[in-house]
């Protein structure tokens, strides 16, 4: 009885694993995604707050000068599934996960009192930057997504 | 045959563009490659006819209501709502059939621009993009999409 | 000019119109000439020019002062252009950017019919010279068109050409290959076709 009871103890795992590689990985799985909530100001001191250090590059082409994270959130995303994000402006911004590739994805952020959906497809490695808020007394919000961070 | 494939590209590079070696290897291969020579005297020969061709176009129209268009068509934008103002700018001008179908595609459509960060260009990734409402502008960078709203008139400012 | 600019658009950014037309009057002739290139109707061109510098209005508080105005609006006018021809046309397969044999075929040819230079007739027949360049230029498929046209008339460098159209410096120079190929081809016909482009025409050809 012990022997076999050893046995199943290592066979089950075995089976167990090879249920989840057999399955069909990408439609039920979750992505990690990295949320941010940005604010990019043109007045105060130029600094770039250390936590966006990876989105340096991506933000140099704006004129906003000052950058602060205003929040963060790691989520587990499913396909389908919209999460809320809310914006310091009482505002609030749909993300969903509409494809999952092995290497890619594709997501809607969807603006609330914007009226605004946008579509993207992101390569692994790649960031959305996406404006949430128009600038208003010189500063304005940015959403940054991050699939597999 | 294969020199030729590698050289002719190069033929009409301006100075600074290729790498000293480069343009070395490009002078030696010219000095012996009499077709090449003949590629080099034809871009010499024409060029800057296109640039002319265009300029004297635009200098012969009259460019008096341009900018009051332009002025116009900010005034229009920032007076009315997206869907509102998409729907007049078409009404409100004359068009050709032919020109009827883009004309609200270049109002509405949000313009993806290339631009690059700060690092030797690499080919920016395909991505699909779509958008509907207020994105004006959306900046594709090797990172990634940077996308701004449309309407970028600060408020309160 | 450059330092000109700037002085304008920290004006025209601040709200000052006046500043903001002065920006427009100074370039609007060229952008129209781009977008003409690419679009080749010149209502259609005339809509993209005038869009373009609406859009950058628009924006003129979000981009960074180190890339100059001018810049910015051809980068929106190509982009109005090249979205606003792609609407139409179906694409062609056989439109690769990459150098084979074959496209090596065909050089060793004078391509104008007259040498440009010193001619009594010059004026006349520059003009009729300019317009077959343009008809010439109208047969070429966007992508060969668009990118003659940024090198020409916006005067970009190879590198600057690679980041208006998101590729890599070798299809740059080999996409030019092929647009200057199909330019000559195309003028080679006009010039057979048309009488008055000089006496040497017919001769001088093959």
């Amino acid at each position: 009885m012990h022997a076999i009871e050893r046995m199943a103890r290592h066979l089950l795992p075995a089976a167990a694993a090879l249920l989840l590689l057999a399955a069909p990985a990408l439609a039920s799985a979750e992505i990690p995604v990295r949320v941010r909530v940005l604010e990019g100001s043109k007045k105060g001191p130029p600094r770039l707050d250390p936590r966006l250090e990876d989105l340096r590059r991506q933000l140099s082409p704006l004129a906003y000068v000052r950058w602060e994270e205003r929040s963060e959130r790691k989520l587990a995303m499913s396909q389908g599934k919209t999460e809320w994000i809310q914006l310091p402006n009482g505002d609030q911004v749909g993300l969903t996960l509409l494809e999952v590739h092995p290497d890619a994805v594709t997501v809607e952020v969807a603006i609330s009192s914007q009226n605004t959906q946008s579509r993207l497809a992101v390569d692994r490695g790649q960031r959305i930057v996406h404006q949430v808020a128009r600038e208003k007394d010189g500063a304005a919000l940015f959403l940054s997504v991050n699939a597999w961070p | 045959m294969t020199d030729c494939l590698r050289y002719a590209p190069m033929i009409g590079a301006r100075e600074g563009e290729l790498a000293p070696d480069e343009a070395r290897a490009l002078a030696a291969h010219l000095a012996g490659c009499p077709a090449c020579r003949a590629r080099e005297a034809a871009v010499r020969e024409t060029d800057g006819l296109v640039a002319e061709a265009l300029l004297a176009r635009a200098s012969r129209r009259d460019f008096g209501p341009f900018v009051d268009g332009v002025m116009d068509r900010i005034a229009a934008r920032r007076a009315r709502s997206p869907l509102d103002r998409m729907l007049r700018w078409v009404g409100g001008h004359r068009r050709s059939a032919g020109l009827a179908a883009a004309v609200p595609v270049l109002a509405a459509l949000a313009l993806v621009v290339y631009v690059r960060t700060d690092r030797p260009a690499r080919e920016l990734a395909l991505f699909e993009l779509d958008t509907v409402g207020n994105v004006s502008i959306v900046l594709r960078t090797e990172d990634g999409p940077l996308v701004l709203l449309g309407d970028g008139e600060p408020e309160d400012s | 000019m450059e330092a000109d600019d700037l002085a304008l658009v920290s004006r025209a950014t601040a709200g000052d119109d006046e500043a903001f037309r002065a920006l427009v009057v100074r370039y609007q002739r060229k952008v129209y000439a781009v977008a003409l290139g690419i679009v080749k109707d010149p209502d259609l061109a005339w809509d993209v020019a005038q869009e373009a510098f609406v859009r950058v209005h628009g924006h003129l508080a979000e981009f960074k002062g180190e890339s100059a105005f001018s810049t910015w609006v051809f980068r929106i006018a190509t982009h109005l252009a090249i979205d606003a021809v792609r609407r139409e046309r179906t694409s062609r397969k056989d439109d690769v950017d990459e150098l084979r044999d074959e496209d090596l075929s065909g050089a060793g040819e004078g391509i104008l019919a007259t040498p440009l230079g010193n001619d009594p007739q010059a004026n006349l027949l520059r003009r009729e010279l300019l317009g077959k360049i343009q008809e010439a230029l109208d047969t070429l498929p966007e992508k060969h068109r668009t990118i003659l046209v940024l090198r020409e008339v916006e005067g970009l460098s190879y590198e600057d050409l690679a980041e208006r159209l998101g590729i890599h410096k070798g299809t740059v120079m080999s996409r030019l290959f092929h647009a200057r190929k199909k330019m000559q081809a195309a003028l080679r016909e006009y010039a057979e076709i048309a009488p008055g482009t000089g006496g040497d025409a017919a001769e001088g050809e093959e």
